[in-house]
């Protein structure tokens, strides 16, 4: 076959730009279908509005609070709890992100363009955490700041710059962009959606359930091992309680499930059919 | 028989059908033709009821198809093979169809039988390669035994003995005295198989006409003559009013005459004649000219290497 | 379960004589139940929860047992035998919304729900008979799992800690309670599920529903609070097996009830108008 003019030979092309034109796939993949923009969508709405619910509440019932309840009120925490209504649909997107793929046969489209299926998987997460983390910092933000809005005055609230609040705002993307991680991940491994989402959710919200039931001491000692009991450490300005991890421990262990379900599922990648 | 009056259907800005009028008649194989987003699937959902038209109705035998009771024991459809679950055999997705409309076990097996599909009946559809689909499919049409028949594509992954047997098929069911609506692109088989053609374009109906008639009014037939003097021969033809046109390599394009009279012409003028060939237009040269202004989607002619 | 073969009709002789009503809503109902039958999936679901639910609140009712010597008075005198021992249907709830919402969902993804619609145009007929049959399947594993649950339960408990039988007041009440919420939230993940179409979105409605919009809203209860979050199906379906001790705020088991019925009702109906209006 004749070389046609203006292209270079396709084997020599770099590792770099290999990596950038999947990373750009991977993009347009995510802006171009809808479930994306729709779950930022319903994040934009999720963490405003339930800082706007919960700090008006305890603005307004402040002085019914018992000095107890009022000593461990944790504004940047109440203010950022919408983040575990966001955490099921950022989750959930990291879930299709992946099993959308495998469902609609699309995958082996990918896998044909970029055989090297670690790299494809790997850009896919990078892409669908650099989008997400971004978003969720940004809502964080608002969420913090509408929630010391409404608790000034009689409730206690906390400025910015006050020591761990930075931290806890930022953690509040980390969390919400690792629990993506996750999905993303069990979405590898398990490759039908009914099933990645059950696995998730199961991990994310029904394992603490389970502990909880468990009473006494062990569920307080096992529930800082879960990914959503040690993860949640990070966005909270207080750490009380017997057996709360700090911050960056706590976020630790949703970053070892994360790990975990990306080492399974690149080790995988490579031995199963599309 | 299926009926359209003024059938329109209107997806937010986009008019997909535009007000079309067409009946499709028993006994004959009705092939429906038509450019990448002409309308024809959508078309094909509004008899059977899945899209509802925004103006306008269709009906099947003189009822609109959500008002059948049961109604795959009147109208069998082929639309998407891959509509299935991946997860289920091809016999239980069969069974759950019959039993929605009081079709017999015993019958399940017989068109599993008729398409080809027994050894593989209890497997998953969802190991199934393409062709199987769309024998599946073509199975599930023929469930009830109904007698009208829509199918879309229906040749689509089918291999050559696969396609011969859906065209007999067809026919056979024409024969019948049954409806047969096809939709296709596959020019060489709808020549081989419709007997009547509706061409829509861009929502509009272009054609409806028996397959011989449309070959003839769209045709351009010719003769094409190869002679040893291309330009005398071409003048000599000129002045018994044919119209000629002249090939870069000399081949001469004669219109109007036949090749009978060709041939008598040249030997009365003493030429020396290397070729003399009708050309019979094919359906796929009709369509395109029928269809030329409306095509859709058009991709942009090759360039040569 | 009811004969797959119903008498065939014979094939195109013109006009057949119309099936009548019933032997339509047969039809219907035999479909649905094919479909669910022959996928692994939906199989394992209710046999998932069973061994879940049962087994675990076994295992939670035993520690109990082994931790009784530990308690204080008050925490002995406040034991609830039955709230420690289904506790575990805040977990099982999750399952049976989840089959409601798959026995849908399973249909659009591939596009199947076309062939379903064209076996059967008359799409309120569709709607009902998967209510039918998710009604049936609900209600016969609901039963079983909690009767299990309450029988194995109660069994551990027995002899090392309070406990109660199906004899005593109010307790039978309270088992069938908790298999009227279980069967209902299997209805309302099935009108989800009709509303979403994608098993995603009705997944995590399901999710959000029953477990995270009470951990959200539950201790709120002062002003506006208080009318309205009791009456969240997860609350309700609560107030029917919990025992009404303690400081919360349920609603009474009568409210509770019929306050199922009513999310159960205005979901139907939202998922017929959805299921009816909109292309396949």
């Amino acid at each position: 076959m004749s070389a046609q003019a203006g292209t270079a030979p396709r084997t020599s092309a770099s590792l770099e730009t290999r990596f950038r034109a999947t990373a750009r796939s991977e993009w347009i993949k995510f802006r171009s279908v809808r479930s994306g923009p729709a779950v930022l969508l319903a994040t934009a709405v999720i963490l405003p509005v339930t800082a706007w619910l919960l700090c008006g509440y305890y603005s307004h019932n402040w002085a019914t609070m018992s000095p107890a309840s009022q000593a461990s009120f944790d504004p940047v925490f109440i203010s950022l709890r919408g983040i575990e209504g966001a955490q099921l649909f950022v989750g959930a997107l990291g879930v299709i992100t992946v099993t959308g793929e495998y469902t609609s046969g699309l995958i082996r489209g990918t896998f044909i363009a970029t055989p090297q299926r670690a790299q494809v998987i790997a850009m896919k997460a990078l892409i669908f955490a650099a989008v997400v983390w971004a978003w969720c910092t940004l809502l964080s933000f608002a969420a913090f700041f509408i929630g010391q809005s409404l608790l000034s005055g009689p409730a206690k609230h906390v400025a910015i710059g006050d020591p761990g609040v930075l931290t806890a705002v930022f953690g509040g993307g980390l969390y919400l962009t690792f629990v993506g991680l996750l999905g993303l991940f069990i979405g590898v491994l398990l490759r039908r959606t009914p099933a990645a989402l059950a696995a998730l959710f199961g991990i994310l919200l029904v394992l603490p359930v389970a502990v909880g039931l468990l009473g006494g001491q062990i569920s307080a000692q096992l529930a800082q091992f879960l990914p959503d009991g040690g993860g949640e450490e990070i966005f909270k300005l207080l750490h009380g309680g017997a057996y709360t991890l700090g911050p960056w421990q706590g976020f630790a262990v949703l970053a070892a499930y994360v790990a975990a379900a990306a080492a399974a599922a690149f080790l995988l990648l490579r031995r199963r059919d599309a | 028989m299926i009926e359209a009056r003024k059938l329109r259907k209107v997806y937010g800005h986009t008019v997909a059908v535009d007000g079309i009028d067409f009946q499709v008649k028993p006994g004959h194989v009705t092939g429906f033709l038509g450019p990448n987003g002409a309308g024809k699937s959508t078309t094909m959902r509004m008899i059977l009821g899945l899209d509802l038209p925004t103006s306008g109705t269709v009906t099947v035998d003189g009822r609109r198809y959500q008002g059948t009771v049961w109604p795959l024991h009147e109208v069998g459809a082929l639309l998407d093979a891959r509509a299935v679950h991946p997860g289920r055999s091809a016999y239980n997705h069969l069974l759950s169809l019959a039993a929605a409309n009081g079709i017999a076990r015993k019958r399940v097996d017989e068109v599993l039988d008729q398409v080809g599909l027994t050894s593989v009946a209890r497997k998953r559809v969802g190991g199934f390669s393409l062709g199987m689909l769309q024998r599946l499919g073509i199975a599930g049409a023929l469930l009830g035994d109904p007698g009208t028949l829509l199918f879309d594509e229906p040749v689509n992954g089918l291999d050559p003995d696969g396609i011969l047997w859906i065209r007999t098929l067809m026919r056979k069911l024409a024969a019948e005295g049954r409806t047969v609506f096809v939709s296709s692109h596959l020019m060489s088989e709808m020549a081989l198989t419709a007997d009547h053609l509706l061409v829509i374009g861009k929502g509009r109906l272009l054609a409806d006409t028996p397959l011989s008639e449309l070959i003839a009014r769209n045709s351009a037939e010719r003769v094409e003559v190869r002679a040893a003097d291309p330009g005398r021969m071409a003048a000599d033809l000129r002045v018994v009013g044919a119209r000629v046109t002249m090939e870069p390599d000399g081949t001469l394009g004669v219109f109007g005459l036949g090749s009978k009279q060709i041939g008598e012409l040249a030997a009365e003028r003493g030429h020396v004649l290397h070729q003399l060939r009708d050309v019979t237009v094919s359906l796929e040269d009709a369509y395109f000219r029928l269809t030329g202004e409306s095509v859709e989607f058009r991709a942009p002619a090759p360039v040569a290497a | 379960m009811m004969s797959e073969t119903i008498q065939a009709t014979p094939a195109s002789s013109g006009r057949r004589a119309a099936p009548s009503a019933l032997l339509r809503a047969r039809a219907a109902l035999c479909a649905e139940w094919i479909k669910l039958r022959s996928l692994r999936s939906m199989l394992v679901t209710p046999a998932l929860a069973a061994v879940v639910c049962v087994g675990y609140a076994d295992y939670l009712c035993w520690r109990y047992t082994q931790r009784w010597h530990t308690f204080d008075a008050a925490s002995k005198a406040g034991f609830q035998p039955l709230d420690v021992n289904f506790n575990v249907l805040v977990i099982g709830v999750l399952f049976f919304g989840v089959l409601g919402a798959l026995v849908v969902t399973n249909e659009y993804g591939n596009g199947l729900i076309r062939a379903t619609l064209a076996a059967t145009p008359q799409r309120g007929l569709i709607l009902a008979a998967k209510t039918a049959l998710v009604v049936l399947i609900a209600l016969l594993s609901s039963a079983v799992i909690c009767f299990a649950l309450f029988l194995t339960g109660q069994g551990i408990l027995a002899g090392h800690v309070p406990h109660v039988t199906l004899a005593d007041p109010g307790v039978l009440g309270r088992v069938l309670g908790a298999i009227f919420y279980l069967t209902a939230a299997s209805l309302i993940g099935l009108f989800i599920g009709v509303i979403a179409r994608s098993a995603a979105v009705a997944m995590t409605c399901v999710f959000g529903v029953f477990l995270v919009l009470p951990a959200l809203l539950n201790s709120l209860n002062g002003g506006a609070w208080r009318h309205t979050v009791p009456y969240l199906p997860s609350n309700l379906g609560d107030a029917l097996w919990l025992s009404h001790t303690g400081t919360g705020s349920l609603a009474s088991p009568t409210v509770a009830a019929l306050g199922l019925v009513a999310w159960v009702i205005v979901l139907g109906v939202l998922a017929t108008y959805s299921l009816r209006r909109r292309d396949a």
